[in-house]
Protein backbone atom coordinates (compact mmCIF):
# COMPACT_ATOMS: atom_id res chain seq x y z
CA UNK A 1 0.00 0.00 0.00
CA UNK A 2 1.35 3.23 -0.91
CA UNK A 3 2.38 6.11 1.84
CA UNK A 4 -0.70 8.48 1.10
CA UNK A 5 -3.22 5.71 1.74
CA UNK A 6 -1.54 4.87 4.77
CA UNK A 7 -1.58 8.48 6.01
CA UNK A 8 -5.14 8.92 5.22
CA UNK A 9 -5.90 5.21 7.09
CA UNK A 10 -4.30 7.04 9.96
CA UNK A 11 -6.33 10.26 9.78
CA UNK A 12 -9.11 7.97 10.02
CA UNK A 13 -7.91 5.58 12.76
CA UNK A 14 -7.49 9.34 14.77
CA UNK A 15 -10.59 10.51 13.64
CA UNK A 16 -12.76 7.61 14.99
CA UNK A 17 -10.64 7.44 18.04
CA UNK A 18 -11.36 10.73 19.04
CA UNK A 19 -15.47 10.18 17.84
CA UNK A 20 -15.45 7.24 20.54
CA UNK A 21 -13.30 8.85 23.27
CA UNK A 22 -15.41 12.21 23.45
CA UNK A 23 -18.89 9.94 23.23
CA UNK A 24 -17.79 7.24 26.01
CA UNK A 25 -16.52 10.63 28.01
CA UNK A 26 -19.82 11.61 28.34
CA UNK A 27 -21.86 8.80 28.27
CA UNK A 28 -20.33 7.73 31.40
CA UNK A 29 -20.41 10.87 32.89
CA UNK A 30 -24.35 11.45 32.05
CA UNK A 31 -24.36 7.78 34.72
CA UNK A 32 -21.83 8.55 37.11
CA UNK A 33 -23.61 11.96 37.72
CA UNK A 34 -26.84 10.42 39.37
CA UNK A 35 -29.91 9.63 37.52
CA UNK A 36 -29.82 10.13 33.72
CA UNK A 37 -33.47 9.97 33.58
CA UNK A 38 -33.41 13.56 35.56
CA UNK A 39 -31.04 15.46 33.90
CA UNK A 40 -32.53 14.53 30.45
CA UNK A 41 -35.88 14.80 31.42
CA UNK A 42 -35.38 18.17 33.25
CA UNK A 43 -35.74 18.77 37.08
CA UNK A 44 -39.28 19.23 37.25
CA UNK A 45 -40.10 16.15 35.39
CA UNK A 46 -42.93 14.53 37.19
CA UNK A 47 -42.59 10.40 37.98
CA UNK A 48 -44.48 9.58 34.73
CA UNK A 49 -42.37 11.66 32.31
CA UNK A 50 -39.45 10.34 34.50
CA UNK A 51 -40.59 6.83 33.33
CA UNK A 52 -41.72 7.80 29.73
CA UNK A 53 -37.61 8.97 29.16
CA UNK A 54 -36.48 5.72 31.38
CA UNK A 55 -38.14 3.87 28.29
CA UNK A 56 -37.34 5.86 25.70
CA UNK A 57 -33.45 5.72 26.40
CA UNK A 58 -33.73 2.54 27.65
CA UNK A 59 -32.20 3.46 30.98
CA UNK A 60 -33.75 0.25 32.87
CA UNK A 61 -31.66 -1.97 31.27
CA UNK A 62 -27.83 -2.80 32.06
CA UNK A 63 -24.89 -0.37 31.10
CA UNK A 64 -23.64 -2.84 28.77
CA UNK A 65 -26.60 -2.81 26.76
CA UNK A 66 -27.32 1.14 27.19
CA UNK A 67 -23.83 1.42 25.72
CA UNK A 68 -24.43 -0.67 23.03
CA UNK A 69 -27.75 0.90 21.93
CA UNK A 70 -26.07 3.90 22.51
CA UNK A 71 -23.49 4.03 19.94
CA UNK A 72 -25.78 2.21 17.70
CA UNK A 73 -27.93 5.34 17.81
CA UNK A 74 -24.95 7.56 17.31
CA UNK A 75 -23.85 5.32 13.91
CA UNK A 76 -27.71 6.44 13.08
CA UNK A 77 -26.67 9.81 13.60
CA UNK A 78 -29.80 9.81 15.98
CA UNK A 79 -28.99 11.99 18.82
CA UNK A 80 -32.43 12.24 20.92
CA UNK A 81 -34.50 15.39 20.09
CA UNK A 82 -34.25 18.75 22.27
CA UNK A 83 -35.77 18.80 25.51
CA UNK A 84 -36.91 22.61 25.45
CA UNK A 85 -38.83 21.78 21.45
CA UNK A 86 -38.99 18.26 20.50
CA UNK A 87 -36.96 19.00 17.48
CA UNK A 88 -34.01 16.25 16.49
CA UNK A 89 -30.89 18.15 18.46
CA UNK A 90 -28.47 17.60 15.47
CA UNK A 91 -30.74 19.38 13.27
CA UNK A 92 -30.94 22.10 15.72
CA UNK A 93 -26.69 21.78 15.79
CA UNK A 94 -26.48 22.20 12.01
CA UNK A 95 -28.59 24.96 11.74
CA UNK A 96 -27.20 27.68 14.30
CA UNK A 97 -23.94 26.13 12.51
CA UNK A 98 -23.24 28.49 9.39
CA UNK A 99 -24.13 31.59 11.82
CA UNK A 100 -20.87 30.60 13.75
CA UNK A 101 -18.91 29.35 10.98
CA UNK A 102 -19.46 33.35 9.63
CA UNK A 103 -18.48 34.47 13.10
CA UNK A 104 -14.99 32.57 13.10
CA UNK A 105 -14.07 33.45 9.27
CA UNK A 106 -14.51 37.15 10.00
CA UNK A 107 -12.79 36.66 13.14
CA UNK A 108 -9.90 35.32 11.40
CA UNK A 109 -9.86 37.61 8.56
CA UNK A 110 -9.45 40.54 11.49
CA UNK A 111 -6.92 38.27 13.13
CA UNK A 112 -5.15 38.52 9.96
CA UNK A 113 -5.37 41.83 8.77
CA UNK A 114 -3.89 42.91 11.99
CA UNK A 115 -1.50 40.42 12.59
CA UNK A 116 0.56 39.97 9.23
CA UNK A 117 1.36 44.03 8.78
CA UNK A 118 1.98 44.26 12.62
CA UNK A 119 4.44 41.00 12.67
CA UNK A 120 6.26 41.97 10.04
CA UNK A 121 6.91 45.48 10.83
CA UNK A 122 7.86 44.43 14.38
CA UNK A 123 10.41 41.91 13.15
CA UNK A 124 11.58 44.00 10.32
CA UNK A 125 12.26 47.36 12.42
CA UNK A 126 15.04 46.06 15.20
CA UNK A 127 15.71 49.50 16.36
CA UNK A 128 12.62 51.62 16.08
CA UNK A 129 11.65 53.01 19.85
CA UNK A 130 7.83 53.00 18.47
CA UNK A 131 8.42 49.03 18.62
CA UNK A 132 8.29 48.68 22.41
CA UNK A 133 5.08 50.69 22.66
CA UNK A 134 3.23 48.23 20.07
CA UNK A 135 5.08 45.28 22.04
CA UNK A 136 3.78 46.61 25.94
CA UNK A 137 0.22 47.12 23.60
CA UNK A 138 0.55 43.43 22.33
CA UNK A 139 1.60 42.12 26.09
CA UNK A 140 -1.28 44.14 27.79
CA UNK A 141 -3.77 42.82 25.03
CA UNK A 142 -2.42 39.24 25.65
CA UNK A 143 -3.49 40.11 29.34
CA UNK A 144 -7.17 40.92 28.93
CA UNK A 145 -9.62 37.90 28.39
CA UNK A 146 -11.22 38.28 25.23
CA UNK A 147 -14.72 38.83 27.57
CA UNK A 148 -13.45 41.69 29.27
CA UNK A 149 -12.38 43.23 25.93
CA UNK A 150 -15.99 42.69 24.62
CA UNK A 151 -16.86 44.22 27.59
CA UNK A 152 -14.51 47.78 26.97
CA UNK A 153 -15.55 47.51 23.44
CA UNK A 154 -19.38 47.48 23.56
CA UNK A 155 -19.08 49.82 26.59
CA UNK A 156 -17.09 52.57 24.18
CA UNK A 157 -18.41 51.84 20.84
CA UNK A 158 -21.96 50.78 22.04
CA UNK A 159 -23.10 52.59 24.73
CA UNK A 160 -20.98 55.77 25.08
CA UNK A 161 -20.71 56.59 21.14
CA UNK A 162 -23.50 54.23 20.14
CA UNK A 163 -21.93 53.66 16.15
CA UNK A 164 -23.04 49.84 16.15
CA UNK A 165 -25.49 47.59 18.02
CA UNK A 166 -24.66 46.39 21.89
CA UNK A 167 -25.93 42.93 20.85
CA UNK A 168 -27.59 40.74 18.16
CA UNK A 169 -27.19 39.42 14.76
CA UNK A 170 -28.77 41.95 12.16
CA UNK A 171 -26.77 43.07 9.54
CA UNK A 172 -22.68 43.80 9.33
CA UNK A 173 -23.05 46.67 11.50
CA UNK A 174 -23.61 44.00 14.41
CA UNK A 175 -21.19 41.85 13.36
CA UNK A 176 -18.26 43.90 13.85
CA UNK A 177 -17.87 43.92 17.69
CA UNK A 178 -18.42 40.56 18.26
CA UNK A 179 -15.71 39.48 15.58
CA UNK A 180 -13.14 42.14 16.69
CA UNK A 181 -13.67 40.52 20.28
CA UNK A 182 -13.03 36.96 19.02
CA UNK A 183 -10.06 38.02 17.10
CA UNK A 184 -8.43 39.73 20.42
CA UNK A 185 -7.97 35.89 20.94
CA UNK A 186 -5.37 35.40 19.19
CA UNK A 187 -4.13 38.16 17.44
CA UNK A 188 -1.61 38.72 20.09
CA UNK A 189 0.11 35.75 19.80
CA UNK A 190 0.44 35.09 16.02
CA UNK A 191 1.73 38.35 15.80
CA UNK A 192 4.53 37.43 18.39
CA UNK A 193 4.77 34.15 16.12
CA UNK A 194 5.11 36.24 12.86
CA UNK A 195 7.31 39.29 14.72
CA UNK A 196 10.04 36.37 15.38
CA UNK A 197 9.57 34.12 12.29
CA UNK A 198 10.09 37.17 9.96
CA UNK A 199 13.24 38.38 11.94
CA UNK A 200 15.04 34.98 11.89
CA UNK A 201 14.01 34.90 8.25
CA UNK A 202 15.87 38.14 7.95
CA UNK A 203 19.20 36.83 9.18
CA UNK A 204 18.97 33.73 7.00
CA UNK A 205 21.39 32.97 4.12
CA UNK A 206 18.55 32.94 1.95
CA UNK A 207 18.01 36.13 2.52
CA UNK A 208 21.83 37.29 1.96
CA UNK A 209 21.42 35.60 -1.38
CA UNK A 210 18.36 37.93 -2.14
CA UNK A 211 19.90 40.73 -0.96
CA UNK A 212 23.28 40.11 -2.71
CA UNK A 213 21.41 39.43 -6.21
CA UNK A 214 20.00 43.07 -5.74
CA UNK A 215 16.59 42.34 -4.23
CA UNK A 216 14.80 45.68 -3.03
CA UNK A 217 14.44 45.95 1.16
CA UNK A 218 10.75 45.13 0.50
CA UNK A 219 10.76 42.30 -1.81
CA UNK A 220 12.85 40.73 0.72
CA UNK A 221 10.23 41.36 2.90
CA UNK A 222 7.42 40.67 1.46
CA UNK A 223 8.54 37.83 -1.27
CA UNK A 224 11.16 36.08 0.73
CA UNK A 225 10.62 36.75 4.73
CA UNK A 226 7.16 36.87 5.26
CA UNK A 227 6.07 33.31 3.18
CA UNK A 228 8.21 31.65 5.09
CA UNK A 229 7.11 33.39 8.59
CA UNK A 230 3.55 32.24 7.62
CA UNK A 231 4.52 28.97 7.18
CA UNK A 232 5.14 28.71 10.97
CA UNK A 233 2.27 31.09 11.60
CA UNK A 234 -0.56 28.24 9.67
CA UNK A 235 0.76 25.64 12.30
CA UNK A 236 -0.36 27.99 14.92
CA UNK A 237 -3.74 28.56 13.62
CA UNK A 238 -3.98 25.06 13.57
CA UNK A 239 -3.16 24.33 16.64
CA UNK A 240 -5.13 27.37 18.71
CA UNK A 241 -8.36 26.63 16.84
CA UNK A 242 -10.09 24.79 20.01
CA UNK A 243 -9.10 28.27 21.74
CA UNK A 244 -11.44 30.07 18.96
CA UNK A 245 -14.07 27.65 19.54
CA UNK A 246 -13.58 29.00 23.22
CA UNK A 247 -14.07 32.45 22.36
CA UNK A 248 -16.86 31.49 20.04
CA UNK A 249 -18.56 30.05 23.27
CA UNK A 250 -18.22 33.15 25.41
CA UNK A 251 -18.53 35.83 22.76
CA UNK A 252 -21.67 34.41 21.07
CA UNK A 253 -23.36 34.31 24.69
CA UNK A 254 -22.54 38.31 25.41
CA UNK A 255 -23.77 39.15 22.25
CA UNK A 256 -26.57 36.83 21.77
CA UNK A 257 -25.55 35.44 18.30
CA UNK A 258 -27.27 32.80 17.43
CA UNK A 259 -24.53 30.03 16.68
CA UNK A 260 -23.46 26.73 18.90
CA UNK A 261 -21.80 28.75 21.13
CA UNK A 262 -24.81 30.19 22.77
CA UNK A 263 -26.68 27.24 22.20
CA UNK A 264 -24.30 25.55 23.94
CA UNK A 265 -24.35 27.62 27.06
CA UNK A 266 -28.57 27.96 26.20
CA UNK A 267 -28.86 24.54 26.45
CA UNK A 268 -26.56 24.05 29.54
CA UNK A 269 -28.65 26.63 31.35
CA UNK A 270 -31.81 24.54 31.02
CA UNK A 271 -30.22 21.27 30.93
CA UNK A 272 -31.38 20.30 27.30
CA UNK A 273 -28.63 17.34 27.89
CA UNK A 274 -29.25 15.88 24.31
CA UNK A 275 -28.10 19.42 22.45
CA UNK A 276 -25.66 19.52 25.01
CA UNK A 277 -24.27 16.54 23.75
CA UNK A 278 -24.72 16.76 19.61
CA UNK A 279 -23.16 20.33 19.99
CA UNK A 280 -20.03 19.17 21.63
CA UNK A 281 -19.68 15.86 18.93
CA UNK A 282 -20.27 18.71 16.34
CA UNK A 283 -17.48 20.88 17.52
CA UNK A 284 -14.88 18.22 18.30
CA UNK A 285 -15.04 16.80 14.68
CA UNK A 286 -15.38 20.74 12.88
CA UNK A 287 -12.51 21.41 14.79
CA UNK A 288 -10.66 18.05 14.11
CA UNK A 289 -11.95 18.70 10.48
CA UNK A 290 -10.36 22.08 9.71
CA UNK A 291 -7.36 21.38 11.64
CA UNK A 292 -6.61 18.36 9.16
CA UNK A 293 -7.28 21.19 6.75
CA UNK A 294 -4.48 23.57 8.03
CA UNK A 295 -2.36 20.50 7.95
CA UNK A 296 -2.96 19.75 4.72
CA UNK A 297 -2.67 23.59 3.79
CA UNK A 298 1.14 23.88 5.28
CA UNK A 299 1.74 20.45 3.30
CA UNK A 300 1.08 21.81 -0.09
CA UNK A 301 2.75 25.50 1.32
CA UNK A 302 5.73 24.04 1.80
CA UNK A 303 7.68 22.09 -0.31
CA UNK A 304 10.61 20.74 2.42
CA UNK A 305 6.94 18.85 3.95
CA UNK A 306 6.51 16.97 0.76
CA UNK A 307 7.30 13.21 1.14
CA UNK A 308 6.97 14.01 5.13
CA UNK A 309 4.23 12.53 6.27
CA UNK A 310 2.63 12.06 10.00
CA UNK A 311 4.04 8.15 9.52
CA UNK A 312 7.30 9.05 9.67
CA UNK A 313 6.80 11.23 12.88
CA UNK A 314 5.34 8.62 14.34
CA UNK A 315 8.17 6.06 13.56
CA UNK A 316 10.46 8.04 15.05
CA UNK A 317 8.95 8.59 18.69
CA UNK B 1 -3.09 26.94 25.81
CA UNK B 2 0.23 25.77 25.10
CA UNK B 3 1.99 29.21 25.69
CA UNK B 4 5.43 27.59 26.47
CA UNK B 5 5.39 25.49 23.23
CA UNK B 6 4.25 28.23 20.63
CA UNK B 7 5.61 31.01 21.97
CA UNK B 8 8.40 32.97 19.64
CA UNK B 9 12.17 31.59 20.51
CA UNK B 10 13.72 34.86 21.96
CA UNK B 11 16.82 36.15 21.42
CA UNK B 12 19.73 36.64 24.54
CA UNK B 13 18.15 39.27 26.34
CA UNK B 14 19.22 42.25 28.11
CA UNK B 15 20.07 40.32 31.72
CA UNK B 16 18.54 43.48 33.57
CA UNK B 17 15.01 43.15 31.64
CA UNK B 18 15.00 39.37 32.54
CA UNK B 19 15.23 40.47 36.07
CA UNK B 20 12.83 42.66 35.89
CA UNK B 21 10.47 40.98 34.73
CA UNK B 22 10.95 38.14 36.87
CA UNK B 23 10.63 40.58 40.20
CA UNK B 24 7.95 42.31 38.95
CA UNK B 25 6.12 39.46 38.26
CA UNK B 26 7.12 38.04 41.81
CA UNK B 27 6.19 40.97 44.09
CA UNK B 28 3.16 41.44 42.54
CA UNK B 29 2.00 37.70 43.05
CA UNK B 30 3.37 37.66 46.44
CA UNK B 31 1.23 41.29 47.47
CA UNK B 32 -1.60 39.64 45.29
CA UNK B 33 -0.94 36.30 47.42
CA UNK B 34 -1.20 38.18 50.56
CA UNK B 35 -4.49 40.41 49.59
CA UNK B 36 -6.25 36.92 49.48
CA UNK B 37 -5.14 35.90 52.42
CA UNK B 38 -5.78 38.53 54.16
CA UNK B 39 -8.26 40.63 51.66
CA UNK B 40 -11.52 40.34 53.96
CA UNK B 41 -10.03 41.80 56.81
CA UNK B 42 -9.07 44.67 54.77
CA UNK B 43 -12.51 46.00 54.02
CA UNK B 44 -14.90 46.68 56.78
CA UNK B 45 -18.14 46.06 54.94
CA UNK B 46 -19.51 41.91 54.23
CA UNK B 47 -19.45 41.24 50.15
CA UNK B 48 -22.81 40.39 50.38
CA UNK B 49 -24.17 43.12 52.52
CA UNK B 50 -27.15 44.92 50.81
CA UNK B 51 -27.33 48.92 51.03
CA UNK B 52 -30.33 50.01 48.83
CA UNK B 53 -29.80 53.03 50.53
CA UNK B 54 -26.13 53.60 48.47
CA UNK B 55 -26.68 52.17 45.20
CA UNK B 56 -23.99 53.13 42.52
CA UNK B 57 -21.83 54.95 44.55
CA UNK B 58 -18.56 55.74 41.63
CA UNK B 59 -15.07 55.17 43.18
CA UNK B 60 -13.80 57.55 46.22
CA UNK B 61 -16.32 58.14 47.46
CA UNK B 62 -16.56 57.41 51.48
CA UNK B 63 -16.60 54.34 52.88
CA UNK B 64 -16.28 52.89 49.77
CA UNK B 65 -13.16 53.14 47.89
CA UNK B 66 -14.28 51.44 44.91
CA UNK B 67 -17.67 52.49 45.06
CA UNK B 68 -20.97 49.91 45.63
CA UNK B 69 -23.16 48.49 43.13
CA UNK B 70 -26.70 47.92 41.73
CA UNK B 71 -27.28 46.97 45.36
CA UNK B 72 -25.46 49.47 47.34
CA UNK B 73 -22.89 45.95 48.00
CA UNK B 74 -19.17 47.58 48.48
CA UNK B 75 -17.17 46.84 45.60
CA UNK B 76 -13.85 46.55 47.47
CA UNK B 77 -15.32 43.84 49.86
CA UNK B 78 -16.50 42.36 46.43
CA UNK B 79 -13.28 42.15 44.16
CA UNK B 80 -11.31 40.87 47.54
CA UNK B 81 -13.90 38.02 48.09
CA UNK B 82 -13.48 37.34 44.29
CA UNK B 83 -9.57 37.40 44.58
CA UNK B 84 -9.97 34.30 47.08
CA UNK B 85 -12.25 32.45 44.81
CA UNK B 86 -10.97 32.87 41.75
CA UNK B 87 -7.07 32.18 43.09
CA UNK B 88 -7.88 29.28 45.06
CA UNK B 89 -9.66 27.63 42.23
CA UNK B 90 -7.12 28.42 39.52
CA UNK B 91 -4.65 27.02 41.65
CA UNK B 92 -6.69 23.59 42.26
CA UNK B 93 -7.45 23.52 38.98
CA UNK B 94 -3.85 23.86 38.15
CA UNK B 95 -2.83 21.51 40.77
CA UNK B 96 -4.79 18.63 39.81
CA UNK B 97 -3.46 18.85 36.06
CA UNK B 98 -0.02 19.43 37.22
CA UNK B 99 -0.09 15.81 39.35
CA UNK B 100 -2.29 13.90 36.83
CA UNK B 101 -0.35 15.24 33.83
CA UNK B 102 2.88 14.84 34.91
CA UNK B 103 3.08 11.34 36.16
CA UNK B 104 1.13 10.29 32.93
CA UNK B 105 3.90 12.26 30.55
CA UNK B 106 6.83 10.57 32.38
CA UNK B 107 4.98 6.94 31.54
CA UNK B 108 4.09 8.01 28.14
CA UNK B 109 8.24 9.66 27.21
CA UNK B 110 9.69 6.85 28.45
CA UNK B 111 7.27 3.80 27.30
CA UNK B 112 7.15 1.63 24.22
CA UNK B 113 3.90 -0.78 25.57
CA UNK B 114 0.27 -0.07 24.95
CA UNK B 115 -0.15 2.42 27.60
CA UNK B 116 2.24 4.45 26.45
CA UNK B 117 1.18 4.53 23.06
CA UNK B 118 -2.53 5.67 24.10
CA UNK B 119 -1.47 8.23 26.17
CA UNK B 120 0.56 9.91 23.43
CA UNK B 121 -2.30 9.55 20.98
CA UNK B 122 -4.49 10.97 23.75
CA UNK B 123 -2.70 14.24 24.54
CA UNK B 124 -1.92 14.55 20.57
CA UNK B 125 -5.38 14.56 19.64
CA UNK B 126 -5.98 16.81 23.05
CA UNK B 127 -4.28 19.45 21.32
CA UNK B 128 -6.82 20.63 19.02
CA UNK B 129 -9.49 19.56 21.19
CA UNK B 130 -12.21 22.49 22.17
CA UNK B 131 -11.50 21.35 25.89
CA UNK B 132 -13.88 24.49 26.80
CA UNK B 133 -16.80 22.83 24.94
CA UNK B 134 -16.23 20.22 27.01
CA UNK B 135 -15.87 21.96 30.16
CA UNK B 136 -19.49 23.57 29.83
CA UNK B 137 -21.35 20.24 28.63
CA UNK B 138 -19.49 18.92 31.92
CA UNK B 139 -20.47 21.22 33.93
CA UNK B 140 -24.08 20.71 32.57
CA UNK B 141 -23.93 17.21 33.99
CA UNK B 142 -22.04 17.61 37.08
CA UNK B 143 -23.21 20.87 38.22
CA UNK B 144 -21.62 23.94 39.71
CA UNK B 145 -19.55 25.43 42.65
CA UNK B 146 -15.93 25.03 43.53
CA UNK B 147 -14.86 21.49 43.66
CA UNK B 148 -16.61 20.98 40.46
CA UNK B 149 -15.26 23.71 38.45
CA UNK B 150 -11.67 23.45 40.47
CA UNK B 151 -12.03 19.37 39.24
CA UNK B 152 -13.30 19.87 35.78
CA UNK B 153 -10.62 22.58 35.05
CA UNK B 154 -7.90 20.45 36.02
CA UNK B 155 -9.52 17.18 34.63
CA UNK B 156 -10.03 18.71 30.81
CA UNK B 157 -6.56 20.28 30.98
CA UNK B 158 -4.42 17.61 32.08
CA UNK B 159 -2.68 16.91 28.64
CA UNK B 160 -1.21 20.37 28.53
CA UNK B 161 1.08 19.13 31.15
CA UNK B 162 1.47 15.39 29.86
CA UNK B 163 2.26 16.64 26.84
CA UNK B 164 5.25 19.07 27.83
CA UNK B 165 6.95 16.06 30.08
CA UNK B 166 6.36 13.52 27.67
CA UNK B 167 8.56 15.51 25.35
CA UNK B 168 11.39 16.51 27.94
CA UNK B 169 11.52 12.89 28.77
CA UNK B 170 11.87 11.42 25.59
CA UNK B 171 14.68 14.00 24.82
CA UNK B 172 16.35 13.65 27.98
CA UNK B 173 16.50 10.12 27.18
CA UNK B 174 18.27 10.50 24.55
CA UNK B 175 21.19 12.48 26.11
CA UNK B 176 24.69 11.04 27.19
CA UNK B 177 24.39 10.90 30.64
CA UNK B 178 21.21 9.60 31.05
CA UNK B 179 22.55 6.51 28.76
CA UNK B 180 25.68 6.13 30.46
CA UNK B 181 23.33 6.17 34.28
CA UNK B 182 21.18 3.39 32.23
CA UNK B 183 24.38 1.81 31.23
CA UNK B 184 25.84 1.69 34.62
CA UNK B 185 22.73 -0.28 36.28
CA UNK B 186 21.15 2.89 38.23
CA UNK B 187 17.77 2.03 39.02
CA UNK B 188 14.60 2.86 37.33
CA UNK B 189 13.71 5.07 40.27
CA UNK B 190 16.83 6.40 41.27
CA UNK B 191 17.19 7.63 37.21
CA UNK B 192 13.94 9.48 37.25
CA UNK B 193 14.70 11.32 40.51
CA UNK B 194 18.27 11.97 40.12
CA UNK B 195 18.26 12.70 36.57
CA UNK B 196 14.94 13.08 35.06
CA UNK B 197 12.64 15.32 37.54
CA UNK B 198 15.73 17.78 37.76
CA UNK B 199 15.88 17.81 33.95
CA UNK B 200 11.99 18.56 34.10
CA UNK B 201 11.91 21.22 36.69
CA UNK B 202 12.53 24.39 34.66
CA UNK B 203 9.80 23.86 31.65
CA UNK B 204 7.33 22.84 34.48
CA UNK B 205 8.35 26.00 36.44
CA UNK B 206 7.45 28.11 33.34
CA UNK B 207 4.23 26.10 32.14
CA UNK B 208 2.82 26.35 36.02
CA UNK B 209 2.04 30.34 35.66
CA UNK B 210 0.92 30.47 32.35
CA UNK B 211 -1.70 27.69 32.84
CA UNK B 212 -2.61 29.23 36.11
CA UNK B 213 -3.18 32.18 33.98
CA UNK B 214 -5.02 30.31 31.42
CA UNK B 215 -7.52 28.26 34.43
CA UNK B 216 -8.29 31.71 36.12
CA UNK B 217 -9.32 33.20 32.92
CA UNK B 218 -11.82 29.56 31.78
CA UNK B 219 -12.90 29.95 35.62
CA UNK B 220 -13.61 33.43 35.26
CA UNK B 221 -15.07 33.13 31.53
CA UNK B 222 -17.60 30.16 33.28
CA UNK B 223 -18.52 31.76 36.22
CA UNK B 224 -19.39 34.79 33.52
CA UNK B 225 -21.43 32.60 31.13
CA UNK B 226 -23.46 32.12 34.69
CA UNK B 227 -22.64 28.16 34.93
CA UNK B 228 -19.60 28.13 36.83
CA UNK B 229 -20.02 29.41 40.18
CA UNK B 230 -23.24 29.35 41.67
CA UNK B 231 -25.51 32.62 40.64
CA UNK B 232 -24.90 35.67 43.31
CA UNK B 233 -21.43 34.16 45.19
CA UNK B 234 -18.85 37.09 44.96
CA UNK B 235 -16.89 35.95 41.57
CA UNK B 236 -15.38 38.01 39.36
CA UNK B 237 -17.74 36.76 36.61
CA UNK B 238 -20.75 36.62 38.25
CA UNK B 239 -19.74 40.85 38.63
CA UNK B 240 -18.94 41.33 35.00
CA UNK B 241 -22.12 39.38 34.35
CA UNK B 242 -24.24 41.01 36.39
CA UNK B 243 -22.88 44.64 35.34
CA UNK B 244 -23.50 43.94 32.33
CA UNK B 245 -27.42 45.83 32.61
CA UNK B 246 -25.10 49.57 34.13
CA UNK B 247 -22.63 49.97 31.83
CA UNK B 248 -24.42 53.08 30.68
CA UNK B 249 -24.46 54.74 33.92
CA UNK B 250 -22.47 53.00 36.19
CA UNK B 251 -19.28 51.82 34.33
CA UNK B 252 -17.26 51.34 37.27
CA UNK B 253 -19.21 48.00 38.13
CA UNK B 254 -17.90 46.59 35.01
CA UNK B 255 -14.61 48.15 35.31
CA UNK B 256 -13.50 47.09 39.30
CA UNK B 257 -14.13 43.24 38.38
CA UNK B 258 -12.39 43.75 35.06
CA UNK B 259 -9.19 45.46 36.15
CA UNK B 260 -8.90 42.89 38.92
CA UNK B 261 -8.84 39.86 36.20
CA UNK B 262 -6.42 41.75 34.22
CA UNK B 263 -3.77 42.51 36.57
CA UNK B 264 -4.27 39.12 37.76
CA UNK B 265 -3.82 37.59 34.49
CA UNK B 266 -0.42 40.20 33.15
CA UNK B 267 0.99 39.39 36.62
CA UNK B 268 0.71 35.57 36.39
CA UNK B 269 1.98 36.41 32.59
CA UNK B 270 4.73 38.18 33.92
CA UNK B 271 5.75 35.62 36.13
CA UNK B 272 5.86 33.40 33.60
CA UNK B 273 7.68 35.26 30.72
CA UNK B 274 10.45 36.08 33.76
CA UNK B 275 11.34 32.64 34.35
CA UNK B 276 11.61 31.57 30.91
CA UNK B 277 13.63 34.10 30.02
CA UNK B 278 15.82 33.23 32.92
CA UNK B 279 16.11 29.68 31.90
CA UNK B 280 17.38 30.26 28.41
Amino acid sequence: MNRKALAFLCWVRDLLFLIAGTTTLLFFLLRLAGDPAIVLAGPDATEEQLAAVRAEYGLDRSLAAQYVSYIGNLASLHLGNSLSDGTPALTKVLTAFPTSLLLASLAMLATLIVAIPTGVWLGARRGDPARTLVRWSLFLLQGCPAFVIALLLVQIFAIELTWVPALGYAGPASWILPAVSVASFLTPKLTRMIEANVSIALDSAYVRTARAIGASNREVLWRHALPNAMLGATALIGAQLAFIVTGLVIIETLFAWPGIGWLLVQSTTNLDFPVVQAITLVAVIAVFLINSFTELLQYWLDPRQRGYTQLDSEAAA
Amino acid sequence: MSAVIDSPPHRPADPRAVEWELWAGATLFGCILVLALIGPMLSAQDAQFIDLEHRFLPPLSTGHVLGTDQLGRDLLARTLHGLRWSFTTAACATALAFSIGTPLGLLAGRSRSLVGKTIRQVTALAQSFPVFVLAVSVVAIVGNGFIALAAILGLVTWPVFCRVVQAETASLFRREYVLAAGMLQMSSWRLYFSHILPGLAASLTVLVPFHFADMLIAESALSFLGIGAPLGAATWGNMLQESRSYLLNAPWIMLVPAGAVVILVITANLLGDGLRRRGQ
